[in-house]
């Protein structure tokens, strides 16, 4: 498990990060999520080790990291570059042996990697010489050659076409299976509800919301609910868990308070009215990030 | 230490494989070839055709002598340097012989013409008309051959025998022996000048082109975020020390390519041409103005984004390893002078005027410990501000920082 304990990062006179702390579990892909600016960039530099915390500190598998920390991570940033001027298959075992690979392993390991993607073919070509969709590809190689306990992708489907995103998609899903911990920092926020199990909302530098995707829904989602009845309906403003009520000929649409639960309002209708459907309106992570922002811009 | 050497591996394997290091590999010796033996080169050669040059001796002594004087003078294939022309005659006024010659001049049927006129208290004018300013080696020739014809004159006139003239003529060189304990050496100021020459040649152009693979290759590593991937698997140190390794490794195969070449064109001339007896002084110098000047390149070339900004960066750092190349004469003339001495002591500019130095005086031992000491403490300390500065330079994308930035960068702890 990787620990974020008390995270503070000043520059100068700006506090990029301040006091942040979450826990990340293996095998479990934790959304960092918050827009442009945010610091999240910040904060992912911070666990790599490329910047120095103000205070705070990172634990991974309870012990303070150290050196031997870098070896373990694989770090896929949201600028992508490589050495355009070198050969493929140098590039990527350079990157192997920066995080300690022996010559030969790293040898290896490039090439069944470049196999596995289907990129061997290129293996001696000049980066340069490559179209972009495989540049990334190779991107993402020398992120995971040398076989890292924590893997960091920054915005890791930008750049990719449908069918090498769906190919990426399907490797990250394998490396979590085989119980890899995964930080996955983005701002789009359908990308985070599909695969992030964990999220940590985070804007200017302070943590908005986190926890299981699945709670902070519920915790922080206004609930929305949609009938279609016959009977009359008006009784339902009356009602305690009800927030806001738009009320036609034989459709309604209810806002329900946070802690209500939707299974319980409808077993109170049912007796009363004629329901002939009755949904649930999910709220999209999106609408909550958007909420919360401005709320937490509202409060400042 | 690993990934130091996998890091100092990268940087010398794929950079020795570039067109631009072999390019360079053949360009410099091709360059301090054409700086240093091709102006010597051409003034010492010699033309090879036959001038025409006409006499006015309006005294109607010298006219013959000179001529035969002249004469002695043969080109390689032993045809005659010059034919003499007697462009006097006694019907015709001066003035239109002058005018006459000029013509001839301009339509380049006379190389030029010598005029010689008496004067007062017995003396001469002599003047050497010619389109351009005449070649150094022709006006010597002529100048010599006259006063060899005049002198000669001057003694029949003087009933004075003439077989003292070789006598009085014959010229003494002075032999330059430089003093060293115990021994005595020749000295040649050209050898000096020459083996200075190119060590500092070498200095500049291994320190300015590893200097500049390096600004560039940071650059590289800045503008496409490769140096976050690369902060995420080392920490600045190992980068820094990994390019610096990789990169001198580069320098050291260039001057060792060189030397080899040196060695098997020059082949046994080369004792002749280059002074070995402070090799091993020259070369500690040389590694650690290396060292010295690298550090600073690393350093501030890590504050750079751009290409425009790494290309003005390596220029002004050029300069100051230039600076002591302009001074190499007057320092060779006067190693005593104290400006020289000053900048011998500063490590900015004393590896190149140490190399100047030794070379051309014999410098007390207190002096080259001294030096020595600097500029090992000051290489050590270059690297410590440099790796200061290049933790946050190479994280900081836009804006150039101010000097004041970076110097707050090199406090912080």
């Amino acid at each position: 498990m990787l620990e974020v304990i008390n995270l503070v990062k000043e520059f100068n006179n700006t506090t990029a990060v301040n006091n942040i702390s979450f826990k990340v579990e293996p095998g479990k892909i934790f959304g960092l999520l918050g827009p442009n600016g945010a610091g999240k960039t910040t904060t992912i530099r911070i666990i790599l080790d490329i910047l120095k915390p103000s205070s705070g500190e990172i634990k991974f598998s309870g012990k303070k990291i150290d050196q031997n920390f870098q070896n373990i991570t694989g770090y896929l940033p949201e600028e992508r570059g490589l050495y355009k001027k070198n050969k493929v298959f140098s590039v990527i075992c350079y990157f192997a042996e920066l995080k300690n690979i022996e010559t030969k392993k790293a040898h290896q390991l490039t090439d069944f990697w470049l196999k596995k993607l289907n990129m061997f073919e290129y293996r001696n070509r000049k980066v340069e010489e490559l179209s972009k969709g495989n540049q990334q590809k190779i991107q993402f190689i020398t992120a995971i050659v040398h076989n890292p306990n924590v893997l960091i992708l920054d915005e890791p489907f930008s750049g990719f076409d449908p069918i090498n995103q769906q190919e990426i998609k399907e490797l990250i899903l394998a490396l979590v299976n085989e119980g890899k911990t995964i930080i996955l920092s983005t701002h789009q926020m359908e990308l985070a509800e599909k695969l992030c199990s964990e999220i940590f909302l985070i804007n200017k530098g302070l943590e908005v919301i986190s926890g299981n995707l699945n709670d902070v829904k519920r915790k922080f989602g206004t609930k929305n609910i949609k009938i279609e009845y016959n009977g009359d309906a008006t009784f339902i403003n009356e009602m305690d868990e009800v927030v806001h009520l738009d009320l036609y000929q034989n459709y309604a649409e209810v806002q329900l308070k946070q802690e209500a639960y939707p299974t319980n309002f409808l077993r109170k209708i049912v007796e009363r009215i004629e329901i002939n459907n009755f949904s649930v309106l999910e709220p999209t992570l999106n609408r909550i990030f958007i909420d919360a922002v401005s709320k937490s811009k509202g409060e400042l | 230490m690993k990934k130091i050497i996998a890091i100092a591996k990268w940087e010398y394997l794929e950079k020795v494989k570039t067109k631009t290091f072999i390019v360079s590999l053949i360009l410099t010796p091709l360059l301090i070839f054409v700086f240093s033996f091709l102006p010597t080169f051409f003034a010492s050669k010699e033309e090879n055709r036959t001038k025409v040059i006409g006499i006015l001796d309006e005294t109607q002594i010298y006219f013959k002598k000179l001529s035969s004087a002249l004469s002695t003078y043969k080109l390689p294939d032993s045809q005659p340097q010059y034919i003499v022309v007697n462009l006097f005659k006694p019907n015709l006024l001066i003035d239109t012989i002058k005018s006459r010659a000029n013509n001839d001049v301009l339509n380049n049927t006379l190389e030029g013409y010598l005029t010689i006129q008496r004067a007062e208290n017995d003396s001469q004018i002599v003047e050497y008309r010619s389109v351009s300013v005449a070649n150094f080696a022709d006006l010597k020739r002529l100048e010599t051959s006259f006063n060899e014809v005049r002198r000669r004159e001057f003694l029949i006139q003087n009933n004075i025998d003439t077989t003292l003239l070789a006598g009085i003529n014959a010229n003494v060189d002075v032999t330059q022996i430089t003093i060293e304990e115990g021994k005595e050496s020749k000295a040649d100021f050209l050898t000096k000048y020459m083996t200075t020459f190119v060590f500092l040649m070498m200095l500049l152009l291994v320190v300015v082109g590893t200097g500049g693979l390096l600004i560039r290759s940071l650059v590289e590593e800045k503008s496409n975020r490769l140096i976050e991937i690369i902060m995420s698997s080392c920490n600045p140190d190992q980068l820094l020390f990994g390019k610096v390794i990789g990169l001198s490794g580069l320098a050291l195969t260039q001057v060792f390519i060189w030397t080899l070449v040196g060695i098997a064109i020059l082949g046994n001339t080369l004792p002749t041409i280059i002074s070995f007896e402070n090799i091993i002084l020259i070369f500690f110098y040389f590694f650690f103005g290396f060292l010295f000047y690298t550090a600073m390149f690393v350093g501030f070339g890590s504050t750079v984004t751009t290409e425009q900004e790494a290309q003005s960066m390596t220029s002004y750092l050029t300069m100051l390893v230039i600076f002591p190349i302009v001074l190499a004469i007057p320092a060779l003339q006067n190693p005593d002078f104290t400006a020289i001495k000053v900048m011998s002591y500063i490590p900015l500019t004393m590896p190149g005027t140490m190399i100047l130095r030794i070379n051309s005086a014999q410098i007390p031992t207190w002096e080259i410990i001294l030096t020595m000491t600097i500029l090992i403490v000051s290489t050590y300390l270059m690297i410590w501000i440099a790796s200061k500065i290049f933790r946050i330079g190479i994280l900081s994308y836009g804006k150039r920082p101010s000097f004041k930035e970076i110097f707050s960068w090199v406090r912080q702890k």
